[in-house]
């Protein structure tokens, strides 16, 4: 496959648009942002990032590795653009900031390499691609949609993780007991299913996307299927986002899990046993902040008997980041764990037996962090506490 | 910076907190306004210790030293113009003590504001100064700068609040002035010295300041005023009638589109002015309270008061208060804001005068602030990268702080002179008072490290 030039790669016109002008160094993005409220560093805030950005723009700062670094120290997780009183598009800053990193060779080795894996093998993992429905193998009842069926409502776009890391299989094997016990028309992609190309646009690389993007959709419509179901928010970004743009009249209705099980409950396609915890939910920022989907799960959550729900102090658009965002635990993996502290000590604060996110990353992140706090908190996805409460 | 000073830097701190890069170098060369300057070097200690033998190091070989905090001062206190050391506190940032019995909350000088004000009031206790910057800007800084917010009409700014400093002077010596004594005039009120001093006397280190109880009730309203003279004239009414409100905060027609661009909370568009208007104290005063302000604004011309019914329509509107000044980067790349206080009477006088060099400069100027103490914040928007612009906002400044003089005002309420207020200082203070500060300034630090060329012009 060959890299070329596509509305993938952010524009480094914007460098040229100035748009870093209309930061005027409030500092308020500083506060929220998890990467400084545990560095206390400016170069480690927005605003020092924006500066940076500006620098190199102005033709003050050369990039090197150094700038570099500071610029891929960064969750990615959007709460400083969300809340800039000056409409600073900080997400935007960062974005093209990368592309012109790759495009420099100063891309972080670790990023360079995910690159190639996921351009040469299709998935992040570098695993042999057909190797994808490995945790389809040890149901007790092998899912349906495993075999490809003629006229088909749904595809289940899996993802990488979930398909090729062991703790997050759980994942999809709730997804799909939960669709077949609603009798949803199914099917998964198998081989097939080729990266959905995220951690190749957000480190700077998405010109390699492209034709992992075509692909995908072209076997979905393959299948006949209207609907894409995604369980990884970051997935559900790209393909809702991203995906049009590159292949216009894509003609698919793109669907969070949070969504689909929310239409299944409230058709009462699902019977549910009753639930009597305190649970708490976490924004995923990919589905949250970025994607605007906020009520799906929590209609999700309040439609199971005797969940009591409680929302963190800083919950919908002010959710802050598990700490697996932004490909920052690559870089920095003692960062990222320390952010997940703080964000389980905000989920302790409420009270919650539960805390459940809906993304395997939040879920792996913080379950990580609940361990190592010894946090007397259950973590789980969302589609397991479906699969948990389901009558069958 | 040669490399043994650097080393030595080092090893006080730790080679990971002395900064010297060139990206850790423009990203200590600003605060909250559009100048800047790079430092030397940036350190940044963790404990008073620390700040001791890095100031020794600094005044042996005559190295400016310039602390901040978050590095959000809006009159560029905190900026290195002489480079040297930019020293930050923000790794300092621990709460020591909430002390119940005596009302009073230790911290060190790289704690949070909002922070700070967040873990007394989960012990049911009020720490009141409430800056615009509460979540941007550190407790050390306010302290450095007296740092008011809306709050202050009743409550009063941070030098009402303080009652101890630990300091590091310019030679690296430590001392603690003040206690948890209410009552203290053994020997000079150093800590009112400090308190303001912007950096110039001394680096604040730890800041212990006092609490109140957190009021019972409070009622917050919305007042829309067609006509902005009607609406400054009313702030002295409600004052005049015997009511203290708690806030009486004013939002000309620009910052209150500004803010509605950003925030979408159905602020209304097309008035001249609102005011935002705060009671507290228990249920039946905040009620009677509102409703006589109610009363007093429509009579002066307002057309509508809406008062917030929850705490979150409460916590709305000091948000959209709170974001006026971030929020006109949307218009114009650069913004400089004034912070100029005058007596209360002349109030209605001084927005006039505004409105007046405002036109006469042909600059678009933003008027909004803590109208209730008489301190507003004219914000000239501009484009800094336009020389003639430029000019015309330099002379617009000098008659905005002619207008507050001969008004019977000052310079700043509670931003601080910093540099960009220092050609202005004489007009002010007079030169005998300038002489009184030069000398404390000298007996403080002779050889003139701490953050030098702040405050006294030439």
């Amino acid at each position: 496959m060959e890299a070329v030039s596509t509305p993938l790669s952010t524009s480094t016109k914007l460098f040229e648009d100035e748009k870093y002008l209309r930061c005027i160094r409030c500092g308020l993005c500083s506060y929220t942002c998890p990467v400084y409220r545990e560095l206390l560093v400016e170069t480690e805030a927005p605003r020092g990032k924006v500066a940076l950005v500006r620098s190199v723009g102005e033709g003050q700062l050369e990039p090197g590795q150094n700038y570099a670094r500071k610029i891929y120290h960064c969750l990615q997780c959007n709460i400083c653009t969300e809340l800039c009183p000056s409409k600073v598009e900080i997400d935007e800053l960062m974005d093209a900031a990368r592309v012109d990193l790759a495009a420099r060779g100063l891309l972080p080795s670790a990023l360079g390499q995910l690159g190639e894996i996921i351009f040469t093998c299709c998935n992040i993992s570098g695993d042999d691609n057909s190797h994808r429905l490995i945790w389809a193998e040890n149901l007790e009842r092998p899912p349906q949609g495993v075999k490809p069926i003629e006229q088909v409502e749904i595809v289940y776009f899996v993802g990488c993780v979930s398909s090729f890391f062991p703790m997050s299989y759980s994942i999809p094997q709730a997804l799909v007991e939960i669709m077949e016990a609603a009798e949803v028309s199914y099917t998964l992609l198998g081989v097939e299913e080729w990266c959905c190309g995220y951690p190749l646009l957000i480190s700077g690389q998405g010109d390699k996307a492209e034709a992992m993007i075509r692909h995908n959709v072209a076997q979905v419509k393959a299948s006949r299927a209207s609907r894409v179901v995604v369980s990884c928010p970051s997935c559900y970004h790209i393909w809702h986002h991203t995906y049009p743009q590159v292949v216009e009249d894509m003609g698919l209705e793109v669907l969070h899990d949070t969504e689909l099980l929310a239409e299944l409950i409230e058709e009462g396609r699902l019977r549910l046993k009753e639930f009597p915890e305190t649970v708490t939910y976490h924004d995923p920022c990919d589905l949250g902040r970025k994607s605007g989907l906020y009520d799906p799960p929590r209609r999700v959550l309040q439609g199971i008997p005797d969940l009591r729900l409680v929302e963190m102090a800083d919950s919908r658009q002010n959710a802050r980041c598990c700490g697996g965002g932004g490909n920052l635990e690559t870089m920095d993996p003692a960062l990222s764990e320390a952010i997940a502290a703080r964000r389980v000590a905000q989920a302790l604060c409420t009270g919650a037996r539960y805390l459940v996110s809906a993304c395997q990353q939040c879920k792996r992140t913080l379950a990580g962090a609940a361990r190592r706090e010894k946090a007397r908190l259950r973590v789980m996805d969302i589609t397991e506490l479906v699969a948990r409460v389901m009558v069958n | 910076m040669n490399e043994q000073l650097i080393e030595e830097l080092q090893n006080i701190v730790g080679p990971e907190q002395v900064l010297t890069s060139p990206e850790d170098l423009i990203c200590y060369s600003y605060d909250g306004t559009f100048t800047e300057h790079q430092p030397d070097v940036a350190v940044l200690p963790a404990s008073t210790g620390e700040v001791s033998a890095v100031l020794k190091v600094a005044y042996r070989e005559g190295i400016p030293v310039v602390p901040r905090g978050m590095g959000s001062g809006l009159a560029a206190g905190s900026i290195p113009f002489s480079g040297g050391i930019a020293l930050s506190l923000t790794r300092m940032n621990r709460i020591l003590e909430i002390d119940h019995a005596n009302m009073m909350v230790i911290a060190q000088a790289g704690v949070i504001t909002a922070d700070l004000a967040a873990a007394v009031e989960a012990e049911g206790l009020f720490y009141p100064p409430d800056p615009a910057s509460i979540k941007h800007s550190t407790i050390g800084g306010n302290v450095a700068a007296n740092a008011g917010g809306p709050r202050c009409l009743k409550y009063g700014v941070t030098s009402d609040y303080v009652m101890a400093l630990e300091v590091v002077l310019a030679d690296g010596r430590v001392f603690r002035t003040g206690g948890k004594a209410i009552k203290n005039v053994t020997g000079y009120n150093l800590v009112q010295l400090l308190v303001g001093s912007e950096g110039t006397l001394g680096v604040v280190t730890e800041v212990t300041v006092k609490l109140l109880v957190m009021p019972e009730a409070k009622r917050t309203a919305l007042v829309t005023f067609p006509r902005l003279a009607d609406a400054s004239r009313a702030i002295n009414a409600v004052l005049s009638a015997g009511i203290l409100p708690a806030t009486l905060e004013l939002m000309d027609e620009t910052a209150i589109n500004c803010v509605e661009d950003y925030l979408h909370i159905g602020l209304p568009r097309e008035t001249e002015a609102i005011l935002v208007i705060e009671t507290d104290g228990d249920e039946a005063n905040a009620r009677r309270d509102i409703e006589a302000v109610a009363d007093i604004c429509r009579q002066g011309g307002a057309t509508e008061v809406k008062v917030a019914a929850t705490t979150a329509e409460s916590d709305e509107l000091w948000r959209a208060r709170r974001s006026v000044s971030p929020s006109l980067g949307q218009k114009r790349p650069n913004k400089l804001g004034e912070d100029i206080t005058v007596p209360r009477s002349a109030i209605p006088e001084m927005v006039a005068r505004l409105k007046e060099i405002s036109k006469k400069h042909d600059l678009t100027i933003v008027i909004f602030g803590h109208a209730g103490d008489g301190n507003l914040h004219p914000n000239i928007l501009f484009d800094r990268r336009d020389p003639e612009e430029w000019e015309r906002v330099q002379q617009a400044v000098g008659d905005i702080f002619a207008a507050a003089v001969e008004l019977g005002g000052a310079l700043s309420g509670e931003h601080g002179v910093g540099v960009l207020k220092r050609p202005y200082l004489e007009m002010n203070l007079g030169p005998i008072a300038i002489d009184v500060m030069h000398s404390i300034k000298k007996a403080l630090d002779p050889k003139g490290i701490l953050n030098p060329g702040k405050i006294f012009p030439g």
